[in-house]
């Protein structure tokens, strides 16, 4: 029994990354009406740019104070969602939603090849950031960083959707998730609002990256947790930023149950397939996802 | 547009593909060079041929599924590779290539059809995600199952083809035998243009709502596109099998997808020509890249793994120009190009 509840704990902490992950997902999708198939990539961005300005400073020589570390990430995530905007989105807004999904596929191949030609394809340590080890609680062992990460996503997600819900800017972001060319009349702001849209993204991202890194190892495969997270976007829905740590906590406990029940007897791709599978079961039986915007059509 | 003088009587006159006979001399032309190309060149040119038309029929394919109905697919590699797995283990049990290619096919399209169902519900990206879903299942389906099934992580090895007792493995004869199923499979994506099924898939692709008011039944065509797109695949990917000697799932990626939908979409999604000329200029720029890049990076140990990325930095690249600056992609400007030359001297614009 307690084995099953530490599972279950483990499981749910692990699936509130997925969560993170998934909120930059659908922060982008709901201030921009962009499904960024290119999240792992733009996460893994964050997670060297973030590299480069502690550890790989330090390496060069340079001293750079934590915060500044810290400072000039933010800076240059901003600095790569306004380039992102003005050169890839921009010239595409009104264009069909088929060439703005085909431009993520792009990025993807691209900031794959970007990332491995500036910073190749080696390995490197991810500096710490959380506190490593784990709290006893009861009879439970809870990994801190996982559990401060958790703490963040949930704050985060509260705090996010009180943005899109109660501000003016962020009911404008609403109006743009609904569709451009309306937006568009109504006088709001796409550009702004896909830039707005980015520069969220890869932040939120970034904080993934280092939830999901802290004094651990980043490389260019560490991509697969956008993957990953997709599933978790759309089971909350891609329009919710409260229902992606939700998500995220169910599809974290299920890989978790079946890495545990299934995997010994499926010779591990119980697991794997797990959160794919809870991808097709979602669009075929509420495509909209849990908390989604359920469009209605006319002809 | 047509120049002047030429003109139809009859309906079947009309609704050809090759219209006036400037164009079908032009082919008959192109057919007799690719036949007669293996006498100029070399093994290694005849090899990236091969490998070009093999990629050409998968582009062909996804052109019937994002092209024409309008339904993204980024997990045609993985069709590829099912029908390379397919083929591979059909072949192994002895059976001649003529029944191993459609079995390979049609086990490649009925896959395709279970990621196709979500159809019923969900439309646009919401389907391409199921295709993504397909795409990343794939390998794992693969390393999960028993070894002795499917090779899992070692691969499966392939004899090499045989057609009436002659041995299909130099270069040469590997080049005309996809020639040979290059020129039917581009014939049937061109004739699938003037069928009743074709004209149901761009209805579906233009409006599926309106489409559904004409009495289409969309869910239907929807997935018939991805079982005939898959179909291709399945060639493809039986080809692939004979042409390695070997399959495993490391030909098989998500980047590979992403490179089929780059060539297509270079090339532009609504047309054949736009498939050909996507794989035509891709892989030439492809080539060239390499040769420059092990050129500058010889003594470079990553040489490799640079020039992978660049590549995948230019491929990004010309994707998003070509969206941004010509969504009609080079069928296009090949379009204007030839026009230009069918109306000269006299062009009445």
């Amino acid at each position: 029994m307690i084995k099953l509840a530490q599972i279950i704990i483990d499981g749910g902490l692990v699936g509130l990354v997925y969560g993170l992950v998934a909120i930059s997902f659908v922060v982008i999708y709901r201030a921009a009406k962009i499904v960024n198939i290119a999240q792992g990539e733009v996460l893994v961005i964050g997670a060297l740019l973030f590299w480069t300005f502690t550890l790989g400073a330090a390496k060069a020589g340079w001293h750079v104070p934590f915060v500044a570390g810290v400072a000039l990430t933010l800076l240059g995530c901003v600095v790569f969602g306004l380039i992102l905007e003005r050169f890839v989105f921009r010239p595409l807004i009104g264009q069909s939603s088929f060439a703005i999904f085909m431009a993520s596929i792009a990025l993807l191949v691209m900031l794959r090849g970007i990332a491995q030609l500036i910073w190749t394809a080696e390995t490197r340590p991810f500096p710490q950031v959380l506190p490593s080890g784990a709290l006893d609680i009861g009879p439970f062992l809870v990994s801190t960083r996982l559990l401060i990460g958790g703490i963040f996503t949930v704050a985060l997600a509260i705090a996010l959707h009180f943005f899109f819900t109660r501000s003016r800017r962020g009911l404008r972001l609403a109006a743009v998730a609904e569709d451009h060319n309306t937006a568009l009349s109504l006088g709001v702001s796409v550009r702004s609002a896909i830039a707005v849209a980015w520069i969220l993204g890869t932040v939120v991202a970034t904080c993934g990256a280092v939830v999901l890194l802290s004094g651990r190892v980043v490389s260019l495969d560490v991509a697969g947790i956008g993957l990953k997270a997709l599933p978790v976007a759309l089971l909350g829905g891609l329009e919710s930023v409260r229902g992606a740590p939700l998500a995220g906590v169910l599809v974290g406990i299920g890989e978790a149950l079946a890495m545990a029940y299934l995997d010994p007897f499926t010779n591990g791709v119980a697991s794997n397939v797990l959160p794919f599978a809870v991808m097709i079961g979602v669009l075929l039986i509420r495509p909209q996802g849990l908390f989604g915007w359920k469009r209605i059509e006319r002809l | 547009m047509l120049p002047t003088g030429i003109y139809f009587q009859t309906y079947a006159s009309e609704a050809r593909v090759l219209k006036t006979a400037r164009s079908r001399v032009a082919v008959a032309l192109l057919v007799t060079g690719l036949v007669a190309a293996p006498l100029l060149s070399g093994a290694y040119v005849l090899g990236v041929a091969a490998q070009g038309f093999i990629t050409l029929i998968a582009v062909l394919g996804l052109h019937v599924t994002v092209g024409m109905a309008g339904q993204i697919n980024i997990a045609q590699s993985a069709f590829v590779g099912v029908g390379a797995f397919a083929a591979a283990k059909l072949a192994g049990y002895g059976l001649p290539f003529w029944v191993v290619i459609p079995l390979a096919a049609l086990i490649t399209g009925s896959v395709s059809v279970l990621f196709a169902l979500p159809a019923a519900r969900v439309k646009g990206f919401y389907l391409a995600l199921t295709t993504l879903a397909a795409q990343v299942l794939f390998p794992i389906v693969i390393l999960g199952l028993p070894t002795e099934w499917l090779g899992g992580i070692v691969g499966m090895p392939v004899e090499p083809l045989v057609i009436a007792g002659l041995p299909i493995a130099s270069p040469r004869a590997f080049y005309y035998f996809t020639l040979v199923l290059v020129v039917i499979m581009t014939c049937a994506a061109f004739n699938l243009h003037r069928s009743g099924f074709g004209r149901a898939l761009k209805a579906v692709r233009d409006n599926d709502v309106a489409a559904q008011v004409m009495g289409i039944d969309v869910l239907r065509t929807k997935i018939a596109a991805f079982f005939v797109g898959s179909l291709f695949a399945g060639v493809a990917g039986a080809c692939t099998a004979w042409f390695l000697q070997f399959v495993t799932i490391e030909s098989f990626t998500l980047f590979a997808s992403i490179w089929y939908l780059g060539m297509l979409i270079v090339g532009g999604a609504q047309s054949p020509i736009g498939a050909i000329l996507g794989v035509l200029f891709i892989t030439v720029f492809q080539e060239g890249l390499h040769e420059i890049g092990t050129e500058i990076l010889r003594n470079s140990h990553e040489a490799g793994g640079m020039i992978f990325a660049a590549t995948n930095v230019a491929l990004g690249a010309s994707i998003l120009l070509v969206l941004i600056f010509e969504p009609r992609g080079l069928a296009h400007r090949w379009a204007v190009l030839t026009e230009t030359i069918q109306l000269w001297p006299f062009p009445h614009r």
